[in-house]
Order: C-alpha cells, then sequence, then structure tokens
C-alpha cells in the first residue's frame, strides 16, 4: 500500500508539490498506530475544507444545477453580503469576546443610509437624496460610534463583552424603532431607495457569459484584503491577538490594553455599518427587522472557521471558509429542497460538529 | 473619588429615569374628562405583540390618537415577540390597576396563553379586548367582558388568491414566458407557526387555483416540484425582507429564462417579503422600467408596497384598514368604561356572533 | 564570588524607606534596597516577606506610600511596568506571563513591534530576535509558537525579552523554579555576562545554594521589613535561614521514621505512553517506601505519574496494586481504585483559587458526604476541620479562600483533599515547587507521616537534595526510560546526574 504512493523520485524536494511530497515522505517512515493516527489527525485538521468539498459532491450529486455558474455565483455574492459582519465580530472574538449587538448595529446603519439616500423621504420630509459619499462616511461614523461605546465600557469598567453589548443590542434596537417613527414615517419601511444607491453596492460588477456579478462582492473582497493587513501587519492586529491570548502580558509590556480594545470594537462597528449599508440596497426594504440575528450566523461562521472563544486564535481565511461553509449548507439545503422544519435542526448539527471538529485540533493530548 | 462615582450613578439613573418619563407620556396626556362614574378612571393597558411590526405601527399610532381624541388615559406595552414578556407585563397592568386590556397576543398557537390572560382579567373584573392576532372564540366567549377585534384570517388569503386568479386570467400569456401553459410560482411564508402565514399560504394559492381552473387554465405549479411543503419560510419567523431576498436570488441563480423554467410568479404572505423578492428579482434585470415584470403579489398595504404598485414593480396587495381597527377598539374600549354594551356603535354587519368584529380587507392594485 | 572584578561602587539603584500598607496589613516598613553596577544582589525572605511588594512598588505596580527611589542617583517613580521597561529596569517573572498563543518573536517585541512605515516590520523582528538570542546563546526558532514548547525555553526567552530592552536592572523572580540542573548552568552563564556588562542584577530565589554561588550581595527580608544587607562572603545557608526565619533552623529534612516493608504494594510493568515518550517503565513499589523519581526536565517523570494514575493514555503495560490488576484508564477510576495525584502546577491544575479551605478539601470524596442525594455540611466541615488540624494548616477559618494562603499551606490543603480518599498510593509531583524554607520541612514531614501509616509514596522532584534527604529509594529516569535505580542513603548528586543523562 505504502509502496504505491511512493514514486521513484520521491527524495527529489523540488517543484511544486514539495511539501506534499515530503508529507508523503514522512508518512512512510511511519508505522502500524502512528500511521492510523497521522491519517486521523490529517482529516481532522483538514475537516472544514473536507466537509465542504463533501457537502458540494452531495449536493451536485442530487442536484446537478448546484455546481452551474449561476449557482456558484450566487452562492459567492451571498457569502459576500455576510461576510464584513464576520470580519469585525470575528476580531471581538479574538479578544476573548463576542458582540451580539452586531444585528442590530447592521439595522440602524440600514436605516441611516436609507433614509438618506430615498427619493420618497418621509423620516426628514422635503429632505431629497444625500451625496453618497457623505452617507457613507456618516454611516461609518455611527458605526465607529457604536464600536467605541461597547469597546469603551468593556475596557473601561471591565465588564463581560456579552453584558456590554447584550446592553448596546437593546439600546439600539430602541434607537432604530425610534427613528422609524421620526417624521411623516410611522415607522414604516423605507424604500424608493435612489437608483445611486442600489447600483453602487447590487449593480453588476461585470458578467460571466449571462451572470451578473454584483459589485459587493468586490468590496467584501477588498474588506477582507484590508483586514487581513489590519490583523497580520499592523501593531493593532499583533496587540489584538496578544490582548485575546494574555491580557496580563500585553499590558505588562506595555501594550495599552484599553486601546486596543476599544480600536477592535472600533474596527468591529465600522464593518457592521459597512453591512448595514450594503444589506439597505441589497434587501431595498429595511425596516426594524433588518439585522435582526445577523450576529447568530456570524459568530457562527466565524467558530466554524477556527476563530476561538479561547481567544487569541483566529485568522481571515477561516472567516472566510466558515462563512463560505454556512452558506454552501444553506443554500445546498435549499436546492436539496429539505423540510423547513428539518433546516433547523441541521443548522444546529452543522454548527455543533464543525465546532467540535476545530476544537479538537486545540486539544493537547496526553 | 467614591463620591463622584455615586453622583455619576445617581445622575445616569436620573437620566434613565426622565427617558422613562418621556417614553410613558403619550397616554397620561389627558386622563380627566372621565365622566362614567361606573369604575376608577385606571389605565386603559394596550399590548402589542411586538413595536417592530409595520402594519401594527399604523395600527398603534391610529389607536394613540383616537384614544388620545377620545380623553382616554392609556399606555402602550412591547411583548417584543415574546408571549412571557406580555403576560408579565400584564401581571404588572393589572397590579397597577388597570381598568381595560386591550392585548394583541404573542402566542397564537394554542389557547393557552389567550386563556390565561381571560382568566387573570375575569378575577379582577377588568374588560379584555383582544385584537389583530387571532384568539379562539372558545376563550373569549368564556368571559363576557371579552372582546376580538381583528380580521378573518382567512379573508386575506382567499382575496389574495382571488386577485392573483383574475390577474393571471387577464395576462396570462404575459405571465406565463416559457410558454408551456402552466405559471410557475413561488410561495413566501413569514413564519412557520402562525396561524395568519398558514393560512395565507394556504389560500392564497387555493383560490388563485380555482378562480384560474374555473377560467379554464391550468392550476398554478410550485417552481420546485420536489418541495413537498410548496412554500420557503423565514427562519426567524420574522415574516423579512432579507429572507425573501436570498430565498430569491438562490432561486434565480437556477431558474431563469435562459433555462426556461423562470419563476413566473411571487406569492408573499406580507409587503415586506414581497418587496424583499422584488430587491432580488431588480438585482437580476426584472421588476425595474422597462424590463419584464414578474408578478409579485403581497399582503397588508404598507406605504412602500404601494409606492412599489404605483411605480409597477408590484402588483397587489390587501389592505388591512389600520385606522378601522382601531376606531373599532376605541369604540369598545369606550363602551366597556361607559358601562354600555360592547359593541355599540360597531357596524352591525362587521359583528360575528356576540364575540368578534371583523375588520374588512380590500385589494389594493394602484391608484 | 565576592572579588568580582566588575562590581564597583556606582550605585545603579537605591530604594531608601519603602512603606507600604494594605488595609489591616504593614505589607513594607521603611525597607531599603541598594544595588551596584555590575553585582547580583540576592533578595531573600520566606513568602509575605515582601518581596515581591517591594518589587510591585519598584515597577509601578503598587504605588508606595512612603520612601524614594533613585535610579543613577535620579529620583523616579514608575507609573508602570512600560514605564519602568523603558527606563531600564525590567523584570523576568515567575509566573510566565505570555501571550501562548503567539510565537516567540511576537511576545519579545510586545508593545514595541518594529515598524516599516504604518506596517509590523516581521523581518526587522526575525533579525532584532535572532541577534538577542545568539548573544545569549539560546537556541529557539523564532516563529515556534509559545505554548509549543517547554517551561524552561518559555523562560528562556523572556529572558531575552528583559535584556532585548538594554534594561540596566533586571529582576529574576525565582527564575529557576522550572529549570534543569543544565539549565540552571545556562541561566547562570546569562547572568554572569549580564553583570560583566555592568547590569544591576536583583535575583529573588529560595534555593540557597544557587544564591551562594550567583550572589555578591544578599539582602535579607522578613514581616516586611528589612533584617541585612551583607555581601555574601560574610553569609552561610544556616546564617541566612536563620535571619529570615528569625530562630535556628538546625535540621533542613526531618527524622525518616518510616519502615519501608517486604510487602510489595505498587507494582508496574512495561508502561509505554500512547501520545508522550514514555517507554517500558517497570518498577516495584513497597508499603511505607517514599520512591523518588529523578530526571532531567521532559525525562519522562511527570509521565510516569500521569499515566499510572490514567491521566494520559497509556499505549501498553501494566499497574497492579497489592496484585489487583488496576488499569486506570480514567482519573475517576485511579481514585476509586486508591491513587492519589497531587500534580506539579499547583495554581494552574491543583487549587480552586476563588472557593474556600472547605471545598478545595472535599472536593475529591463529595460522595462521603452524600445523605439521600444531598451534601450534608456538617460532615464535610468536620473533614475539613480533621484536615486542617492533620495536616497543620494555618488558616483563619474553613471558609477563607485558598488562594489567600501561602503555597505551603495551599499544597497542605490538596494533600488533605487525598488523603480524605484513603488512597494506598499518593503520586507527588514537585510537592515542594515554590515553597518557603521553613513550609518545605512541614510538607517532607507530612510525607513521612504518611509512609508510617504505610502509604505508598512516589515523588518527583528537581531539587536533588530533598529527594536525597526524604526518600528510601531514587528511580532514575532519562528519555522517557528507567536509566536506573539508586539507594537514598548512599547515593550522591553526581551518581544520579551521570544516569540521568543515560539516554539523552
Amino acid at each position: 500500500m505504502a509502496e504505491q504512493t511512493t514514486t521513484p523520485n520521491s527524495t527529489i524536494k523540488k517543484g511544486p508539490f514539495r511539501k506534499i511530497r515530503a508529507e508523503i515522505d514522512h508518512f512512510n517512515t511511519l508505522t502500524g498506530k502512528d500511521r492510523q493516527r497521522y491519517i486521523t489527525d490529517m482529516l481532522f485538521n483538514n475537516a472544514m475544507y473536507i466537509i465542504i468539498v463533501l457537502a458540494i459532491i452531495f449536493i451536485a450529486i442530487r442536484v446537478p444545477s448546484f455546481v452551474s455558474l449561476s449557482s456558484i455565483v450566487n452562492i459567492i455574492s451571498l457569502t459576500a453580503s455576510r461576510l464584513p459582519i464576520a470580519l469585525g465580530v470575528a476580531g471581538c472574538i479574538v479578544l476573548a469576546g463576542t458582540d451580539i449587538s452586531a444585528g442590530r448595529a447592521v439595522g440602524l446603519a440600514a436605516c441611516i443610509a436609507g433614509s438618506l439616500l430615498t427619493t420618497a423621504n418621509k423620516i426628514f420630509p422635503g429632505m431629497g437624496v444625500q451625496p453618497l459619499p457623505l452617507v457613507i462616511l456618516i454611516v461609518i461614523a455611527v458605526g465607529a460610534l457604536i464600536g467605541f461605546v461597547n469597546g469603551f465600557c468593556m475596557a473601561k469598567f471591565k465588564l463581560h463583552p456579552y453584558i456590554v453589548t447584550l446592553s448596546t443590542q437593546l439600546i439600539l434596537y430602541g434607537t432604530i424603532l425610534l427613528y422609524l417613527k421620526m417624521g411623516e414615517n410611522n415607522g414604516q419601511t423605507l424604500s424608493s431607495l435612489s437608483e445611486g444607491y442600489r447600483n453602487l453596492v447590487a449593480g453588476t460588477l461585470f458578467t460571466i457569459g449571462t451572470v451578473a456579478v454584483p459589485r459587493y462582492v468586490l468590496y467584501a473582497i477588498i474588506l477582507a484584503a484590508i483586514m487581513w493587513v489590519i490583523w497580520n501587519k499592523t501593531t493593532l492586529g499583533k496587540n489584538m491577538f496578544a490582548v485575546g491570548s494574555n491580557e496580563e502580558a500585553a499590558n505588562v509590556s506595555g501594550v495599552n490594553v484599553m486601546r486596543t480594545i476599544i480600536l477592535v470594537f472600533v474596527m468591529a462597528g465600522i464593518m457592521y455599518s459597512i453591512t448595514g449599508f450594503f444589506e439597505g440596497a441589497r434587501i431595498a426594504s429595511i425596516n426594524g427587522n433588518t439585522g435582526f440575528n445577523y450576529e447568530a450566523d456570524a459568530i457562527a461562521a466565524c467558530v466554524i472557521g477556527g476563530v476561538s472563544f479561547v481567544g487569541g486564535i483566529g485568522k481571515i481565511s477561516g472567516i472566510i471558509t466558515g462563512v463560505l461553509l454556512l452558506q454552501i449548507i444553506f443554500t445546498g439545503l435549499n436546492f436539496l429542497s429539505v423540510d423547513q422544519n428539518i433546516l433547523y435542526i441541521i443548522k444546529g448539527l452543522v454548527i455543533l460538529v464543525a465546532c467540535a471538529i476545530d476544537m479538537r485540533k486545540y486539544l493537547v493530548r496526553k | 473619588m467614591n463620591v463622584k462615582k455615586v453622583l455619576a450613578l445617581l445622575l445616569s439613573l436620573c437620566m434613565a429615569l426622565s427617558l422613562a418619563a418621556c417614553g410613558g407620556g403619550g397616554g397620561d396626556a389627558a386622563s380627566g374628562g372621565d365622566d362614567s362614574g361606573s369604575k376608577p378612571a385606571g389605565e386603559v393597558s394596550i399590548f402589542y405583540y411586538t413595536f417592530n411590526d409595520t402594519y401594527l405601527s399604523s395600527v398603534r399610532s391610529a389607536m394613540d390618537s383616537a384614544l388620545a381624541a377620545a380623553g382616554v388615559n392609556f399606555n402602550n406595552y412591547d411583548g417584543n415577540n415574546i408571549q412571557t414578556t406580555q403576560t408579565d407585563s400584564i401581571d404588572t397592568a393589572i397590579a397597577k390597576g388597570a381598568s381595560i386590556l386591550a392585548v394583541n397576543l404573542v402566542d397564537t398557537g394554542s389557547n393557552d396563553a389567550a386563556q390565561n390572560i381571560v382568566d387573570k382579567a375575569k378575577a379582577q373584573n377588568i374588560p379584555v379586548v383582544f385584537f389583530n392576532r387571532s384568539v379562539e372564540e372558545s376563550v373569549v366567549s368564556s368571559y363576557d367582558n371579552c372582546a376580538f377585534v381583528g380580521t378573518d384570517y382567512t379573508q386575506a388569503g382567499k382575496m389574495q388568491g382571488d386577485m392573483i386568479g383574475q390577474y393571471l386570467v387577464e395576462n396570462y400569456d404575459a405571465v406565463d414566458l416559457n410558454g408551456d401553459g402552466v405559471i410557475s410560482y413561488v410561495m413566501f411564508k413569514g413564519d412557520e407557526a402562525n396561524q395568519e402565514a398558514i393560512y395565507r399560504t394556504q389560500y392564497g394559492q387555493e383560490n388563485a387555483d380555482a378562480v384560474l381552473t374555473a377560467a379554464g387554465k391550468p392550476a398554478l405549479k410550485f417552481y420546485d416540484e420536489t418541495n413537498t411543503n410548496r412554500y420557503l419560510v423565514d427562519q426567524n419567523g420574522a415574516w423579512s425582507a432579507q429572507a425573501a431576498t436570498d430565498y430569491m436570488q438562490t432561486i434565480l441563480s437556477q431558474y431563469s429564462e435562459a433555462n426556461n423554467n423562470m419563476v413566473e410568479l411571487v406569492i408573499a404572505n406580507n409587503d415586506e417579503m414581497a418587496l424583499g423578492a422584488i430587491a432580488a428579482l431588480q438585482n437580476a434585470g426584472y421588476n425595474s422600467a422597462g424590463k419584464t415584470v414578474i408578478p409579485v403579489f403581497g399582503v397588508d398595504a404598507t406605504d412602500a408596497a404601494r409606492a412599489a404598485i404605483d411605480n409597477g414593480s408590484m402588483i397587489g396587495t390587501i389592505k388591512q384598514d389600520a385606522e378601522g381597527m382601531a376606531n373599532a377598539i376605541v369604540t369598545i374600549i369606550t363602551n366597556f368604561q361607559n358601562g354600555n354594551d360592547k359593541f355599540d356603535g360597531i357596524d352591525p354587519g362587521y359583528l360575528e356572533g356576540t364575540w368578534r368584529v371583523n375588520i374588512p380587507y380590500s385589494v389594493y392594485t394602484g391608484e | 564570588m565576592s572579588n568580582n572584578p566588575t562590581a564597583n561602587d556606582t550605585v545603579l539603584l537605591r530604594m531608601e524607606g519603602i512603606t507600604k500598607s494594605f488595609p489591616g496589613v504593614k505589607a513594607l516598613d521603611g525597607v531599603s534596597l541598594t544595588v551596584r553596577a555590575g553585582t547580583v544582589h540576592a533578595l531573600m525572605g520566606e513568602n509575605g516577606a515582601g518581596k515581591s511588594t517591594l518589587m510591585k512598588c519598584l515597577f509601578g505596580v503598587y504605588n508606595k506610600d512612603g520612601g524614594h527611589i533613585y535610579l543613577e542617583g535620579k529620583e523616579i517613580n514608575f507609573k508602570n511596568s512600560k514605564d519602568a521597561l523603558e527606563n531600564g529596569v525590567a523584570m523576568v517573572h515567575q509566573e510566565l506571563n505570555q501571550a501562548l498563543k503567539r510565537n516567540v518573536m511576537d511576545n519579545i517585541w510586545l508593545g514595541r513591534y518594529p515598524m516599516n512605515g504604518p506596517f509590523v516590520s516581521e523581518a526587522k523582528m526575525y533579525q532584532d530576535t535572532v541577534a538577542v538570542f545568539d548573544d545569549l546563546g539560546i537556541h529557539v526558532e523564532p516563529t515556534t509558537i509559545m505554548s509549543t514548547m517547554p517551561v524552561s525555553q518559555r523562560q528562556m526567552v523572556e529572558i531575552a525579552k528583559a535584556v532585548s530592552y538594554n534594561s540596566k536592572i533586571i529582576v529574576f523572580d525565582e527564575p529557576t523554579s522550572s529549570l534543569t540542573e543544565e539549565e540552571v548552568e545556562h541561566l547562570f552563564r546569562i547572568i554572569n555576562m549580564l553583570r560583566d556588562r555592568g547590569c544591576g542584577i536583583i535575583y529573588i530565589s529560595h534555593k540557597m545554594d544557587e544564591i551562594l554561588r550567583i550572589s555578591d550581595d544578599i539582602t535579607v527580608m522578613r514581616d516586611g521589613t528589612w533584617v541585612a544587607t551583607e555581601p555574601v562572603a560574610n553569609m552561610t545557608m544556616d546564617k541566612i535561614i536563620k535571619l529570615m526565619v528569625g530562630r535556628e533552623l538546625t535540621n533542613r529534612f526531618p527524622p525518616k521514621e518510616n519502615v519501608v516493608s517486604k510487602e510489595v504494594s505498587l507494582s508496574v510493568r512495561g508502561l509505554t505512553g500512547m501520545y508522550s515518550a514514555l517507554r517500558d517503565v517497570s518498577f516495584d513499589a513497597h508499603k511505607g517506601e517514599i520512591l523518588g523519581l529523578a530526571g532531567l526536565d521532559g525525562s519522562g517523570r511527570t509521565e510516569t505519574l500521569e499515566t499510572i494514575f490514567g491521566a494520559a493514555t497509556k499505549k501498553s503495560g501494566t499497574v497492579t496494586l497489592n496484585g489487583r490488576d488496576t488499569p486506570n484508564r480514567t482519573t475517576k477510576e485511579a481514585v476509586a481504585n486508591g491513587y492519589a495525584l497531587l500534580t506539579e502546577e499547583r495554581r494552574a491544575t491543583g487549587i480552586f483559587g476563588i472557593l474556600s479551605i472547605l471545598e478545595n478539601t472535599v472536593i475529591s470524596s463529595l460522595k462521603n458526604y452524600l445523605q439521600g442525594g444531598f451534601l450534608n455540611q456538617r460532615k464535610m466541615e468536620e473533614s475539613t476541620d480533621w484536615s486542617i488540624s492533620a495536616m497543620r494548616i494555618k488558616t483563619p477559618s474553613q471558609s477563607t479562600q485558598i488562594r489567600s494562603l501561602s503555597g505551603g499551606n495551599q499544597q497542605k490543603v490538596i494533600l488533605g483533599r487525598w488523603l480524605l480518599t484513603n488512597p494506598e498510593v499518593l503520586l507527588l509531583d514537585e510537592p515542594t515547587r515554590g515553597i518557603d524554607v521553613g513550609a518545605k520541612y512541614e510538607i517532607y514531614q507530612l510525607i513521612i507521616d504518611l509512609a508510617k501509616q504505610g502509604k505508598t509514596v512516589l515523588m518527583v522532584s528537581s531539587e536533588m537534595p530533598e529527594l536525597l534527604g526524604v526518600c528510601d529509594r531514587i528511580l532514575v529516569m532519562s528519555g522517557g526510560r528507567l536509566a536506573g535505580e539508586v539507594s537514598a542513603k548512599t547515593a550522591t548528586q553526581e551518581e544520579i546526574m551521570t544516569l540521568a543523562a543515560k539516554y539523552v
């Protein structure tokens, strides 16, 4: 069995597959139980990718159109629409915290964007469509403010993130309801969004054949790239991981822990508000329900993607994988026409199993 | 140091309290002018299943102004879509000495929640008016001073189905994009466990089919024949636009004119979901000016939906009369206060038995 | 040592009349400390003598109530650790404060990453790390994740970090508690090098032999007061102990009164670990015997105890107790079979810090107090009372939080906890680590008492004098295997070291 995998030139460690070949060589030096363990370890370490591939294969066999171009573009665009909020909340989880106010922050941002970019303004009667750059700045400022309040309360009063964001979640919800009651709007859904706004977000980036790729896919990629740079290449990113890993160590090393926590939450707030800005245009109908429960999927995606609640662990690539996996499963179940009631159960099981498998990587075996 | 902390704490407490005072101000503006004398003028407590429902926001606004005009001392409570929350605030209101309870029930899945409220009210001899979300006759009839103001919740679905059927008969060939003689449709359900949603989902399609068959056309076909439920539901039970957008977007990646299997009709339990579906259709190049319009139908006639119908991106909706409902509730409340018969002054045509007032729906397809 | 050529009279750090009070306690009362450039200054005292508080006042963790601190003649008053670090005063903490999930260089440059424009320069970070490591003769790859390294290497990283600040004063707080003899030698080479460069080293330790070897000056503290400062040449071990405890301590070890029975109780054959390096370990232990386990860090001593106890997975081998097979697949099974394990890292895996003495005492024997499904409070209190008196635990009450006790008393609580499960075999991993000289004696006494009652004790320790003083026989481990066995009465430290290096 082993002989079959060994090629005559396997000793030459050059070329694109040298890592894989080195692994195969290493595998050949193992025997019996160790070899078994090596295989299971490898399977578990790459479990997330294996699950994705298996899921795709299984669904594609049952419903071949699942892997059609338009379906793939759909999955990618749905993933893109959920990525920014996950990128934001991931930072909070790396700090060994969480943020359950994320969904309501998305909602508030969407309401503000919608109210300033509508052709039939009832919240501010008589006010026309505002310039897009201004609105983007306002929305980002609101997100940053929400994040600042979260981060400040956490860092200053040493409150648990769950408590702080539970409070802000409620405050934000009330704010949204009050905001929608302003002017002549009377709690009604915001619609009649300006073409410019909808185009900027949901307009066509380019078409592959007849399939249009929406612009927000590009924006999500840009945001992921920016977050990658911040996480890996800046002092803030490094400090974030250090604080999440051991706050005391960061403190005695002269890291401004409070500033780090606040900035990470501000960053998260900005990501939520950008998500809100996108969702407003994508769904084109904004009310008090917009953003409801968004944090649940975002947090699940992060944890599935290996951002540990223990703190100090997480990768941007993992978050993208997590969001993608959740989306593939949701969309796939839809393609499979699974009974709606069963969907909840499957969703719960997927999150549980994926996290259990991921956690296994960090367990130190004795 | 400590003194400062205490001061800060007191200050924030004061702020919170003054905010609360502001919020509660709506009701107690005009508490005088009570000439009833039969009952002490306790507060009229109104319990909404949530403040976050577009249609009920309209009802709430109409009620607020009608009650204020009638000089009634009242207070609104948000159930936040949780029955426990609502029941708790009802307990508090009763303890506070509420004179009348108006309840927009959260849990319509069984009689228990409603019966529980009736029993509590009965024990204190406080009249109860249920409204909007359905309560069964047995519950309402178990207490003399109890009434229900709602709509015949099968009616919205039936009217929507009839409207769809008529529209299709009139525009059959235009709607049947692939010309196979059958209209394929999708149905968006607001909440898996809600009575209203269940009946709208059922009758929206059945009545449309009845009209089609009567006109000699084949019945509607669900776009995905393997889906035996024949609907897609908002997993959060929030009747949300976002759920519809995501479903529609996924559907459109699989079903298109190019594949000759395009979804030709969208039926939604409410306008939110209809608008959500329209957003996805618009992103895919439909339902805008000069583009093919996939007929989309909703229920509620919200301002946004009416705007969409007026600009042609949506076809029709069913109007619930928010003001009519508010006025009926206020009438009953004042009847209870003045010791009149509870249904005095209500159009007898709206009455069902001795327990219920049905506010009629109407079709809205543009002005 | 006293004729240290680099020592001079330039005073680097002078702390004068430092006073610090906490509610109800005067933690420091006019303590003074003077550190000369190019010297190692040992700071000694029992736990609670005020060494840590003094250092915390230096680093600005606590605000001192009175007194002055001068660094190179200039009065200073650091606001926090960062302030201290930037002014050339660094500390290697006893409890390593590190971001374990990050790599070595991230930890070293934490809080002052080299920048390249707006971005952190990983390349420069790597080079600078290598430069510091080369300078100190440390061989660690800068991109290794901290949690994957042994404690000793992590400690080296911590030292390198302190050095990398170009510190003038470096405080070492119990630096050798987790190091092997060899690593201690390496540490001493580094300390000597720093001293030769003119640094002032403050060295806090309980280990007399180390202090006498490495230091130039010694300051002894007791009960928050300064007792003496002397050149090391004027000191002897007995004199230091006398100054520290305020009385004569003639014997470091209690008399060995236990009688080793002929009867074998614990018998281990071919013990091999599933995930550890443990290979084919076989030995017998007798009733009433104290059996020592010696060896270098990582030689498999802890793994032997954990594998016997079922805390680590066994690949093969048998463990029998009094002729009965006790496979101990789980720790629960081990406890039921009459085993008890005192873990190495007391704070991390031994105590429940915020819980009371009572809760810490009865946690392993809860089923003994069950009465109709509920726990009987009175019985638990009785057991705790027994433990407090039998173990001679010094505590204000049963409801005191265990974390407020000294290390020695914490250890006694844990010993009491295990005795309540009525074990036949006690597996003790570094039972006296981080404990005062005085308290150590009491722990030794307890261990010997247990053996006297016919229990079998297996004891791992890195301090050879302790093994030689308390044990009957000593097994020496090396590279996961048993390298040999010596009698504690006749063996020498050299003999044990030779065996320990056998399979390295």
